[in-house]
């Protein structure tokens, strides 16, 4: 087999009566175009095409599957219809809407809403550089996540995870709207090797438990990410993945350069949905809303004397091994 | 093809029974099935008896009379069998999914081909001697270097059906059988409570009619007043009916076109057998569709 990638869809291409601007983003399931309704609408959408199973040459318009890979291939489609399946169910201002879902090239396309703004990643990103004390403003951290957790409750209630919330998958439009982006994508993701489908984490946002093969996801690992990312909106930068957590534990100490920035309450809010063992974390997403929208004076605790010499001491030590910014964190997809 | 088959399935000390079982054959091909549903999480007989009937309902459709590719099938079938769990656990806006473990064989030809997820089992006999058995999707019987750790928690899964990680499965090779070979399938409420020379010594001992019960009710008594629930079917291959037994099934008397199920018929929910040929693509389509025009009309 080649491993060349199955080639998108050239610009201008009409698939089920939308035409094709330009390619948007691919990933291990598929590819993401942009594209305009006859009526002139802007919409994204997403073509069910895995790279380790079928090709497509330039310009081509049906991707080839080799027979010993269309089991597979199929098994993928019904990880793409069951993410079409649960966010059609979905109507929620912070998660992506499904406008359609329609079979042509002998694959399968769903429509989306387009989305104009920009990730939360590149937010942060733009925000760390102007190197204030605050990335962001404690209270636009809460609104912001009362948003997303709005949307986040109502995809847990249909009993979907999403398995792969990281600031690159929380869209901020150019209207002031959060939404969640990349569901299938996030969740499952066809194996090369063939037989199973592994699923996929993000350094630093996923959960000690995904990197394990057990039963034991459920709510409280998406809570996890989140508060990895309200951790990365005060900081800058995503905090330490869950191995390097479980050998050494530095969460605490970096929380606690926070303090007397952000309130002891938020600042508690990211450890306890960060918590190690799964089952000291807010075990859904409304134990963690009610937290988060607690009203009432904020907090603020100054460092100690001892606690002052730990980070300095901690500064140096990191002064030394880092050389250079951390990169924001890439998706590990298992090629 | 001609076997003598035995199934039971015992509440043991437990409040319910949620393990399931059952076969079905057509004239020339069996099934043989058993699931045990998981403790801890909700409703854990009804993810064993949704795997079993999905796994039923795809044999009944392939097997006409022989099931073509019996691995592909039982990939195929157990794959399906945790996405339906999963749609019912979606239907119902279920805030944690019922998972089960699942152990299905296909006997057709001369051959024996199985599958398993989790920790029930599969036991083969030949000639009184253990021939082989399925290694568990656990902690305890992961392959490592070192094996001595005597702590390690045999209730602790590497995989089940209904979790939302996609399960892992092993399919085995096609077996040759010979005659007199028995078959077990059983769930850890058997197989936890006694060793593998007992199992084997006790199954080879007697008509499988008589063998079965009595493993049962050994594994039952060992396991106490709140002993697991205890579930297994065992058959023996081509053995001429002894007399005064009970005569075994022969699927010769049965014709062409007709299945015969211990498994309550029916497809679960919606009633869609999950296996995407063209139909089920247009449907699946059809419905996502459907649900978004619901979705929107409630937004408006």
């Amino acid at each position: 087999m080649s491993k060349v990638k199955p080639s998108p869809l050239l610009p201008d291409t009409v698939i089920g009566g939308y035409r094709v601007v330009r390619r948007l983003s691919a990933g291990g399931f598929g590819v993401v175009y942009l594209a305009v309704d006859p009526s002139g609408q802007q919409v994204a959408i997403k073509e069910y095409l895995p790279s380790s199973l079928a090709t497509r040459g330039v310009g081509e318009l049906a991707p080839l599957v080799p027979p010993e890979k269309l089991s597979l291939y199929r098994l993928g489609l019904k990880s793409f219809f069951e993410e079409g399946r649960s966010l059609a169910q979905i109507s929620h201002a912070s998660v992506v809407s499904v406008l359609n879902f329609f079979r042509e090239n002998e694959t399968v396309y769903m429509v989306m809403n387009y989305l104009e703004g920009a990730t939360l990643q590149d937010f942060i990103v733009t925000a760390r550089d102007l190197k204030k004390q605050k990335v962001f403003r404690e209270s636009t951290i809460r609104s912001l996540f009362d948003e997303i957790l709005r949307g986040l409750r109502i995809v847990h209630q249909h009993k979907m995870l999403h398995l792969d919330i990281k600031p690159a998958n929380i869209f901020v439009t150019d209207d002031d709207r959060a939404v969640m982006i990349d569901f299938g994508a996030a969740r499952e993701v066809l194996s090369k090797e063939g037989n199973f489908i592994r699923p996929m984490y993000t350094p630093g946002f996923a959960a000690p438990e995904m990197y394990r093969r057990d039963s034991s996801m459920g709510p409280w690992t998406d809570i996890y990410a989140i508060g990895a990312c309200i951790y990365a909106c005060m900081q800058g930068y995503p905090p330490n993945d869950a191995p390097q957590r479980i050998e050494k534990d530095r969460l605490g100490l970096s929380l606690s350069r926070l303090r007397g920035i952000y309130s002891d309450n938020l600042i508690e809010v990211v450890e306890w949905c960060m918590s190690l063992d799964p089952l000291s974390r807010p075990q859904s997403v409304f134990a963690l809303q009610k937290e988060l929208s607690r009203e009432g004076e904020r907090r603020y605790t100054k460092l100690s004397i001892g606690e002052k010499m730990r980070l300095s001491l901690d500064n140096m030590r990191s002064f030394e091994k880092k050389g250079l910014p951390k990169a924001p964190a890439p998706t590990t997809r298992p090629v | 093809m001609k076997f003598s088959v035995f199934q039971v399935s015992r509440k043991g000390g437990r409040a319910k029974n949620e393990d399931r079982m059952g076969y079905c054959y057509t004239r020339e091909s069996g099934l043989f099935v058993l699931a045990d549903g998981m403790g801890g999480h909700p409703e854990g007989e009804v993810a064993a008896q949704l795997a079993l009937q999905t796994v039923a309902a795809l044999y009944q459709r392939e097997a006409r009379p022989l099931v073509k590719d019996v691995k592909t099938f039982l990939a195929s079938a157990v794959m399906s069998a945790h996405h339906q769990i999963m749609r019912y656990a979606g239907n119902k806006a279920m805030l944690d999914t019922p998972r089960t473990t699942i152990v299905a064989a296909v006997l057709q030809g001369t051959t024996a081909t199985w599958v398993h997820c989790g920790d029930s089992r599969l036991y083969v006999v030949r000639d009184g001697e253990l021939l082989t058995r399925t290694r568990d999707h656990s902690h305890a019987e992961r392959p490592r270097p070192n094996v001595t750790d005597p702590l390690i928690n045999r209730n602790l899964l590497l995989t089940c059906l209904g979790s939302p990680t996609t399960p892992l499965f092993e399919v085995s090779a096609p077996l040759a059988l010979q005659q007199g070979d028995r078959i077990m399938l059983c769930s850890d409420g058997l197989w936890g409570v006694m060793d593998d020379a007992q199992i084997v010594r006790t199954l080879s001992s007697r008509q499988v009619s008589d063998a079965a019960p009595e493993l049962v009710e050994l594994a039952l008594r060992r396991g106490g007043n709140h002993g697991d629930n205890v579930t297994m079917i065992a058959l023996e291959w081509e053995t001429p009916d002894a007399p005064g037994s009970e005569r075994g099934v022969s699927t010769d008397s049965i014709s062409d076109g007709v299945f015969a199920s211990t498994i309550q018929a029916g497809m679960p929910a919606d009633g869609e057998i999950d296996d995407l040929d063209d139909d089920a693509i247009e449907r699946s389509i059809a419905e996502i569709n459907e649900a978004i025009r619901r979705s929107a009309e409630r937004k408006s």
